[in-house]
């Protein structure tokens, strides 16, 4: 095969994913691929039937005689510490005397095949007690189970000034779990080394507390644990705590078997094992005037956090953080509790919190605006963030770089929204059961982890003697272009062809202490982190070959801050003779005994976040973007079709158009299943409905837009981020509400939106049937012309 | 008797003997490769052909010995259904020299984010340039939608078929197909037996093998395009001990049209079925449209949909309004049923232990009978019916119905009539005040569960709301004959 293809300027440029050459032949090496010797066993988790009960008994021995069953572990069998909670220790790695939800880990099994696992699964005797259980938020908030203390931030005065306002409308939100749905079932491979040494293959996003919980439970210093990731068959935040728990699995059996041994969960396992999307049962008062100006907001929050903490308090933070959306709202408070349910613990997933917040306040706005009989884009224009006054959050952050204006600007035209809002009407008014519907929302998301300390991020670059360049950096390529993104920095800070810079495998021996590849902010904090090296070694080798230079020209010294790195060569630019080819350097630096490897390091600078008082700057910057999307509904069916959706996105100057668009629109569909088809459905016991994706329908290709326009706001330099770039990432995913709402708004057209719609998230073409059941219903009771809107 | 199974991979006749204990005659060739070293780029997602991570290309030869190329999910098929075939792979696609089109088109549109898809969606991508040329969107899309892919939001894949199937089928590998044609050509085609400590798997030829072997082995599990019966292999780990492979037997794959009606093998695949019936038939032709995937409807036979005789299975809802008949047969002789009588109850059928399903025959429709399918589901394609939906009206000249049937699924513990309805529609003028007088009758002949796809009041709803649209779409096909 011909050599990548050549690329002076690294940066900006619509570079293919590094690897995607070998991702289209099948040689790109995941996890289960690794090809490992004939001792390689099988290991199985058995997991909890049950949501809630003490274990009275269990008797592990005939499971243990079956031939080929190399080990059975329960609870007793750990070394280290029967933990895995990673910020509250409060997730046993195996159960002891209880379970808490169905697919919690209670044994392991080690065989050489996966039939002889299954036989041993079949043949350990457990004897329970069932306990009361815990299924929904509402039963969670009637028995007062919450997981933390609640949260509250406010600003104002929102109460006494809901009194004042002209108008007030209350009321609640349900929005759905989801499952992540990565491609690539969580998976890790284990390999032991000499003594105590374990070397660990995981699919996980942050691969130092992997590291750290392994060594914990194998009661080993972590300098004993070496956790690498090559790349993960997707993530989106399923991975960030989650791949902690097969990898501390694998690690066990390992350990007990002394032979290699490999968990992937089985597609079914996995959903029923592993935490989702929180759920959110939001509630909510708003004052407003006749002009629809917000003035007043009080928000309450309640997320299922599941059986333990996870992330979960870090997520309902951000929800908080995310309430307002665009919006600028004098007077808020928002109340925010973690549920205690029977039910996985619930985790990260692309958002974090995020759009549960902003489905909040744009369910609030839409309603707002069907009460005024206005267009719900008028009311959101007038009450979003103003430039220099209106400007700051309800948690003290000012809104710099405000982009809402120009993209409004640009997408209102572009996407010829006026014109289309009238032809929609006019189809509503000649169509009974098609219904037409239309929205454009906005997403303001704040960028930077709101635990402040975790935005830091480390890098290791070697220099060879044949001029090749190894990058190693602390983030984690779960399909985001991570890797591709820093090839591109590296090779544009050392002036040198894409085709000399590889990024290796992220490996906890070469990067320690690293914080999760989430947040966004994996480009970001990396980035930084790999221009920091490539300056240290770039000031190396400038001060020796100026050093070189001029002991070869005594006449004309030159000067270290002369030395350029262009065009695969270092030159003097006082001297333009003086070149060197960057390959024809190294060898050169190593003669003159020069460290060609360097570590680098960045945290974001001129962040403060206060917790308790919920005020600060938790946020470096914010990303911002827009949707407009049409949909056209089967009010008769429920079905949908995405006629047309144009999107702005703001991610700065680009590293990657090409990697930044795909990320946008892979957020938005992503989003769109969040909104439409993925509905996650438990029953009375705590069993997980849907839990294949013959139940559990994430987009096809068929449900893409018909037209689907795509842009990126151009001329947008984001200051003091690495070459002026913006985080993507998370901010499209909440693009979709823009799809919920277009729904909605032609359900609503059903009673000429002389009626509030019975609608929760995703609206499903159940929801959609019921919702048009309701207003028909509605609109016999109250014919057209007497009906108030509320 | 064969009791080994041969195919084409990487180029060369590969043959399995089973005698190692590791490959049994139900591996998947999903595992089978991921059991090579040399071929780990077909992905398990979902081990049930919801994803197609794992597809393949099959290639085959078709009556003139040429290849016909097909994809399928490699997760639902058995190995030995692949004897005589060629077994494509994503690693033989690529030349010393270059990337296949589909590769570059991929790799160019930026069409893998975190990959682990890629490798299926590549295969659809080939099978779709191998079998059409300058698809249009629909065509792109059909191929595709077995395809889940969570990053990129299909934009960039859509774009790379659009860029790379532009060469008339034509790639690298074209000029090795007579030799392939010639390998295929050279493996035997007769029955085999294969026989391991826990499996006898019988391949018959012949329609006569096969009631014979049915005859004797009235358990034995029979296989068409194994979509369904995989499952029970890999989603319930079920050892299945006695499996009759029909899908060998060329008599169950005719298709034969007469003046009055269609004939169709119970062997022949879905997707084949689709092409036949789409003249004479728009409602089937509507019910393949969203029935599977394009992996699926190249496995699935119409026998395998209409004999697991699924509640919720699409094509017995949209065959009942045609008044098609199953014709079944043993040693001792064949015989034709209703297929409204054919289903009893929960996947239980009329069909004898040792019978098999043959043959569907289709009555073409008459002039006045106007014939829809609808389905309600979760997402639009590759998804079960919550509902699904056959009507048939026969209107004579003064728009009254002289005859209706209105067939639903998932709606009873089987593919079931509203007979109420029916019988209240008989006699009445086509018109919205006769549908909204019926739509509450449908309630009574059903009583619908609430489920992971629906509850129930969402079920008894939407089996109205069909009537209307039913009504909505033909007023116009009937001559406005309708207010």
């Amino acid at each position: 095969m011909p050599p990548h293809k050549s690329h002076n300027k690294p940066v900006k440029q619509a570079v293919p994913h590094e690897s995607a050459s070998k991702h289209v032949t099948g040689e790109a090496v995941y996890v289960d691929d690794i090809l490992v010797n004939r001792q390689l066993l099988v290991g199985r988790v058995v997991y909890s039937p049950h949501a809630h009960a003490r274990i009275k008994s269990f008797d592990l021995s005939a499971a243990r005689c079956v031939p080929g069953v190399h080990a059975v572990l329960s609870y007793k069998d750990i070394p280290g510490h029967n933990q895995m909670g990673p910020v509250v220790k409060d997730e046993v790695c195996l159960a002891e005397n209880e379970v808490v939800c169905v697919g919690q880990a209670m044994f392991l099994i080690a065989a050489e095949t996966e039939d002889q696992a299954r036989e041993a699964e079949r043949l350990i005797r457990i004897e329970y007690e069932h306990l009361p259980t815990i299924l929904t938020i509402d039963e969670a908030i009637a028995q007062n189970s919450f997981l933390g203390p609640s949260r509250t931030m406010q600003r104002g005065n929102p109460d006494q000034e809901l009194q004042k306002a002209q108008h007030r409308i209350k009321g609640e939100l349900r929005t759905g779990a989801q499952e992540h749905w990565y491609l690539e079932s969580q998976v890790c491979l284990c390999i032991l080394g000499e003594g105590r040494e374990m070397n660990v293959f995981s699919s996980t996003q942050h691969p130092s507390e992997t590291q750290a919980l392994i060594a914990e439970v194998l009661g080993i210093p972590k300098n004993e644990v070496v956790v690498e990731i090559r790349r993960m068959g997707g993530a989106f935040g399923g991975k960030e705590t989650q791949a902690n728990h097969t990898a501390c699995w694998t690690a066990l059996l390992c350990n007990a078997t002394r032979r290699p041994v490999k968990i992937r969960l089985f597609r079914d396992d996995d959903m029923k094992m592993t935490g989702k999307r929180h759920r959110f049962l939001s509630r909510y008062e708003v004052g407003f005037d006749d002009e629809g100006n917000l003035l007043a907001a009080t928000f309450e929050l309640n997320s299922d956090g599941g059986c333990a903490a996870d992330l979960s308090f870090a997520i309902l933070e951000r929800a908080m953080l995310h309430a307002d959306n665009a919006y600028y709202i004098p007077n808020v408070s928002v109340l925010a509790r973690v549920c205690k349910t029977n039910l996985p613990s619930n985790t990260a997933f692309r958002g974090f919190g995020g759009p549960q917040g902003m489905a909040l306040i744009e369910h609030v706005i839409d309603r707002v605006a069907r009460f005024l009989h206005q267009d719900p884009l008028e009311i959101r224009h007038k009450n979003f963030y103003g430039i220099d006054s209106r400007n700051v959050t309800h948690y003290g952050e000012t809104v710099e770089h405000n982009r809402l204006h120009i993209i409004y600007e640009q997408l209102v035209a572009s996407s010829e929204y006026d014109e289309r809002r009238k032809a929609i009407a006019a189809f509503n008014n000649s169509s009974e059961f098609l219904k037409k519907g239309m929205a454009l929302t906005p997403v303001k998301f704040g960028i930077s982890f709101t635990t402040t300390f975790l935005n830091q991020a480390g890098a290791l670059v070697n220099i060879y003697k044949d001029g090749t360049i190894l990058v190693n950096h602390g983030g984690t390529e779960m399909g985001q272009g991570l890797h591709t993104k820093m090839q591109q920095v590296a090779a544009a800070e050392f002036g040198v062809n894409l085709d000399k810079v590889k990024v290796n495998a992220t490996n906890t021996s070469k990067v320690p202490n690293t914080s999760a590849t989430a947040a966004s902010a994996g480009a970001d904090l990396n980035g930084m982190a790999v221009k920091n090296a490539v300056d240290t070694l770039k000031s190396r080798i400038a001060e020796s070959l100026a050093q070189y230079w001029s002991e070869q020209n005594p006449d004309t010294s030159t000067a270290q801050h002369s030395v350029h790195f262009e065009n695969d060569s270092i030159v003097d630019i006082e001297h333009p003779a003086r070149r060197i080819s960057f390959a024809d350097a190294m060898p050169l630096m190593n003669l003159r005994q020069v460290s060609l490897s360097a570590t680098g390091f960045y945290k974001t600078p001129d962040i403060g976040w206060d917790k308790t008082k919920g005020w600060g700057k938790p946020f470096h910057y914010y990303a911002f973007g827009m949707a407009c999307t049409e949909v056209l509904v089967d009010t008769l069916t429920g079905h949908h079709t995405i006629l047309r959706t144009d999107i702005l996105h703001d991610v700065g100057d680009s590293l990657n158009p090409q990697i930044d668009l795909g990320q946008v629109e892979g957020g938005y569909i992503q989003g769109n299943g969040w909104v439409t088809t993925e509905e996650i459905k438990w029953d009375d016991k705590g069993n997980l409905l849907t839990h294949s994706p013959d139940t559990y329908k994430i987009p096809s290709v068929q449900d893409i837009p018909k037209d689907f326009r795509v842009h990126l706001l151009q001329n947008v330099p984001n200051p003091d981020t690495i070459r002026r770039s913006k985080a993507v990432a998370e901010p499209p995913f909440m693009l979709a509400l823009s799809t919920w709402l277009a729904i909605k708004d032609a359900v609503s057209a059903v009673a000429n939106h002389a009626f509030e719609p019975s609608f929760s998230l995703p609206a499903t073409n159940e929801v959609i049937v019921l919702a048009t059941e309701d207003l028909k219903k509605r609109m016999r009771e109250n014919p057209p012309g007497e009906a108030p809107t509320q | 008797m064969r009791s080994s199974i041969s195919f084409v991979l990487d180029g060369k006749v590969v043959t399995e003997d089973f005698s190692k204990p590791s490959v049994t005659p139900t591996t998947t060739v999903l595992n089978y490769l991921r059991s090579l070293p040399t071929h780990k780029g077909a992905k398990e997602g979902c081990a049930e052909g919801d994803c197609g991570a794992c597809t393949v290309v099959l290639g085959e030869l078709d009556a003139g010995n040429t290849i016909r190329y097909k994809a399928v999910d490699s997760c639902l098929v058995f190995l030995p259904m692949i004897h005589g075939k060629q077994l494509i792979t994503v690693e033989n696609l690529k030349t010393e020299a270059a990337l296949h089109p589909v590769q570059q088109a991929m790799v160019d549109t930026g069409g893998s984010q975190c990959g682990y898809c890629t490798p299926g969606i590549v295969m659809s991508l080939f099978a779709l340039y191998k079998n059409h040329d300058h698809p249009d969107r629909n065509v792109i899309d059909d191929a595709l939608t077995g395809n889940l892919c969570r990053c990129t939001g299909y934009k960039p894949i859509v774009e790379a078929a659009a860029r790379s199937c532009i060469h008339q089928g034509i790639d690298s590998s074209s000029n090795d197909e007579i030799r392939i044609a010639g390998l295929l050509q050279s493996i035997p085609r007769h029955s085999a037996l294969i026989q391991t400590s826990n499996h006898t798997y019988f391949q018959p030829r012949t329609l006569l093998e096969a009631l014979t072997l049915k005859h004797q082995h009235p358990k034995a599990i029979i296989i068409g395009g194994s979509t369904d019966v995989a499952l029970r292999v890999t989603k319930n780990h079920e050892q299945l001990r006695q499996l009759l492979d029909v899908s060998l037997v060329d008599e169950l794959h005719t298709i034969r049209n007469h003046s009055e009606s269609l004939s169709i093998g119970s062997g022949v695949v879905l997707n084949e079925v689709w092409s036949a019936v789409e003249a004479d038939f728009p409602a089937l032709a509507d019910m393949f449209a969203v029935f599977g995937s394009l992996q699926i409807r190249n496995l699935a036979t119409l026998g395998g949909n209409i004999g697991s005789a699924s509640p919720i299975g699409d094509t017995l809802s949209a065959l009942i309004p045609y008044n098609a008949r199953v014709v079944l047969e043993r040693v001792s002789g064949r015989r034709e049923v209703e297929l409204d009588q054919f289903v009893t109850g929960y996947r239980k059928t009329v069909r004898k232990p040792d019978e098999l399903i043959v043959e569907i025959i289709l009555p073409k429709p008459k002039q006045r009978s106007v014939v829809k399918w609808y389905k309600v589901s979760k997402r639009k394609d590759l998804d079960i019916s919550t509902v699904s939906a056959g009507f048939r009206i026969d209107i004579n000249d003064t728009n009254q119905i002289q005859n209706a049937m209105l067939v639903y699924g998932g709606m009873a513990e089987r593919v079931k009539r509203s007979s109420s309805a029916e019988a209240f529609l008989q006699g009445k003028p086509w018109t919205r005040e006769t549908i909204e007088a019926t739509m509450p009758l449908i309630d009574n002949d059903f009583n619908p569960i609430s489920d992971a796809r629906g509850s129930k009041e969402f079920r008894r709803i939407v089996a109205r709301n069909l009537l209307l649209k039913f009504w909505d779409d033909t007023r116009k096909e009937t001559n406005g004959a309708a207010a």
